[in-house]
């Protein structure tokens, strides 16, 4: 009423003329709007937007610590999948480690391994073996349809049969062409990192100074359900997951190398000082490792078992603290991953009907 | 809206993510800026919290995204009422440390005289609980109903009750600190 009075009806308006009590609080917050106008104004800003825009093109720190960034994330979610990218790193790893190079390593299903936060800290650090470099970066982008998606990824985006309860219908897409890492292996680096934390390192096999992994990750595609505009904020403070469904779908990963045969790099990384016993003896524990894409479960904040989606073998992770569920198979060569904050029965019932 | 991006991508109605970037800033920079100098009445510091919420932005998003200019303003509110917080409590430190250095900057009447009112109420909506206050600074930075209400996440239809909630608690709030 005081921002616009035309918003008044002209029922409003005559009962407004007559009620001393509307008058009176009409009064109150007329006053405290004017205060308020007065309170908060500042001078005029007088900006030289070009000379901004400069600044911030320069601005060091927009250059990303791994060199991309998923563009749909919002800052509140950032500590639950702040895990999730440690756990990413070691699936690096460890599908290194099982590729049974030359030919070619391709997972056909999954399998869970139980890790700890501090097996995902002693194995992420990547950069103390060698030097990650991208040959074609990872370019995740949001983009306006299914078709664009398609048209990025050229993967066909699944389509979702039914929204658990109180989803907004509401999608927004993501995408990415395959992008291709190439690690090489240091042994100087290693010696060196060995060094400074004063452990021994073990020894290197021969030849794998130099040795070359190419990960070739993607294309993928990302739809996430949901109103994302009500939980994207620069406000550290909000901790609120978004109530948004998360379906994906990306080739699966291939790995090759030079130099080196797949049985060194298990060795070698199975007798690294930072790994557990139980993630070694997890990791010696899967069934085939040339086409079995390990999942690793953080088993301090969540618990998997193993169900069957869409008539194959799939990993479901669930959240010990009731944040949510999610669920990861492979069909086709792809890679499926349905999750959200929802129960475990609600993210398995869309993943089997995804189509 | 439909795109055709790979056939179509160098043609002029298709922005790379650069120029789409270019596009939002030229577009939204006044109002964030704005936006952050209503909370912090320091044009500098505003226009550093509009530069910093650009470049995570930039980091994070992408510029074509239908969310760009609520994740902005909410994110310049946000950012600035945080440093807001922060300088509050770097003030009590300094003035607990140094207490004599703070008396002798703050002694000529004058001075103090011109940015007491501004002080008081900046201090107010540090104060403020941060729902309320990013109302308030969306509003008087320029945005209509509906932008405050897509940058906050919440239904158009509450944000009058939340505007007159806001206004009566920073008129509340800066008559508690001058009753100090």
């Amino acid at each position: 009423m005081f921002d616009d009075p035309d918003a008044l009806t002209g029922t409003d308006r005559r009962h407004y003329a007559d009620c001393a009590d509307c008058q009176a609080r009409y009064s109150g917050m007329a006053d405290d709007a004017r205060a308020a106008t007065t309170l908060l104004a500042t001078p005029e800003l007088k900006l030289d937007v070009a000379s901004a825009f400069q600044r911030v093109q320069t601005a060091p720190a927009a250059k990303l610590r791994f060199g991309f960034s998923i563009p749909i994330l919002n800052p509140a979610s950032r500590p639950m999948f702040a895990g999730l990218a440690a756990a990413a790193v070691v699936v690096a790893l460890v599908v290194t480690a099982f590729a049974n190079i030359l030919p070619l390593f391709q997972p056909k299903t999954v399998q869970a391994v139980p890790v700890t936060v501090a097996d995902l800290q002693a194995l992420s650090a990547l950069s103390d073996y060698g030097t990650l470099t991208w040959s074609q970066k990872p370019n995740a982008q949001v983009v306006l349809s299914a078709a664009e998606a398609q048209a990025v990824s050229g993967l066909h985006v699944p389509v979702v049969a039914k929204l658990p309860a109180g989803v907004s219908s509401t999608i927004t897409y993501a995408a990415m062409p395959k992008a291709v890492a190439v690690f090489t292996f240091d042994a100087s680096k290693a010696a060196a990192a060995a060094a400074q934390t004063g452990k021994s390192l073990p020894k290197l096999p021969a030849g794998i100074d130099g040795a070359k992994l190419t990960v070739t990750v993607g294309p993928a595609v990302i739809e996430v359900f949901g109103n994302l505009n009500a939980n994207s904020t620069g406000n550290s403070q909000d901790i609120n997951l978004p109530h948004v469904l998360i379906v994906a779908e990306s080739a699966a990963p291939v790995v090759t190398s030079t130099q080196v045969t797949a049985k060194q790099l298990e060795d070698y990384i199975l007798s690294l000082p930072g790994l557990s016993p139980q993630l070694a003896a997890a990791i010696k524990a899967i069934g085939d490792p040339s086409t079995t894409l390990p999942i690793p479960i953080p088993i301090d904040y969540a618990t998997s078992s193993k169900v069957t989606v869409q008539g194959v073998q799939g990993v479901a992770v669930g959240d010990n603290t009731g944040l949510g569920a999610g669920v990861i198979w492979i069909k086709k060569g792809n890679v499926f991953v349905v999750a959200g904050p929802f129960k475990q029965s609600v993210v398995v019932d869309v993943a089997n009907h995804l189509s | 809206m439909h795109l055709e991006a790979t056939a179509e991508a160098s043609t002029p109605f298709v922005k790379t993510r650069d120029e789409a970037f270019e596009a939002l800033f030229k577009s939204e920079y006044a109002r964030v800026a704005g936006i952050a100098n209503r909370v912090l009445a320091d044009p500098h510091e505003a226009e550093d919290v509009a530069q910093e919420v650009f470049i995570n932005f930039h980091r994070l998003h992408s510029a074509t995204a239908q969310f760009a200019p609520a994740w902005l303003h909410r994110a310049a509110a946000h950012t600035a009422l945080n440093r807001l917080r922060g300088r509050k409590r770097r003030e009590r430190r300094e003035l607990a440390q140094a207490p004599e250095e703070a008396s002798r900057a703050l002694d000529p009447q004058r001075m103090l005289e011109v940015s007491e009112d501004r002080r008081m109420v900046r201090a107010a909506l540090a104060r403020m609980a941060p729902k309320p206050a990013a109302v308030l600074v969306l509003r008087a930075g320029g945005l209509s109903y509906a932008e405050v209400a897509q940058a906050l996440g919440v239904g158009i239809g509450q944000i009058g009750t939340l505007l007159r909630r806001a206004e009566a608690a920073l008129r509340k709030e800066v008559t508690r600190g001058t009753s100090i």
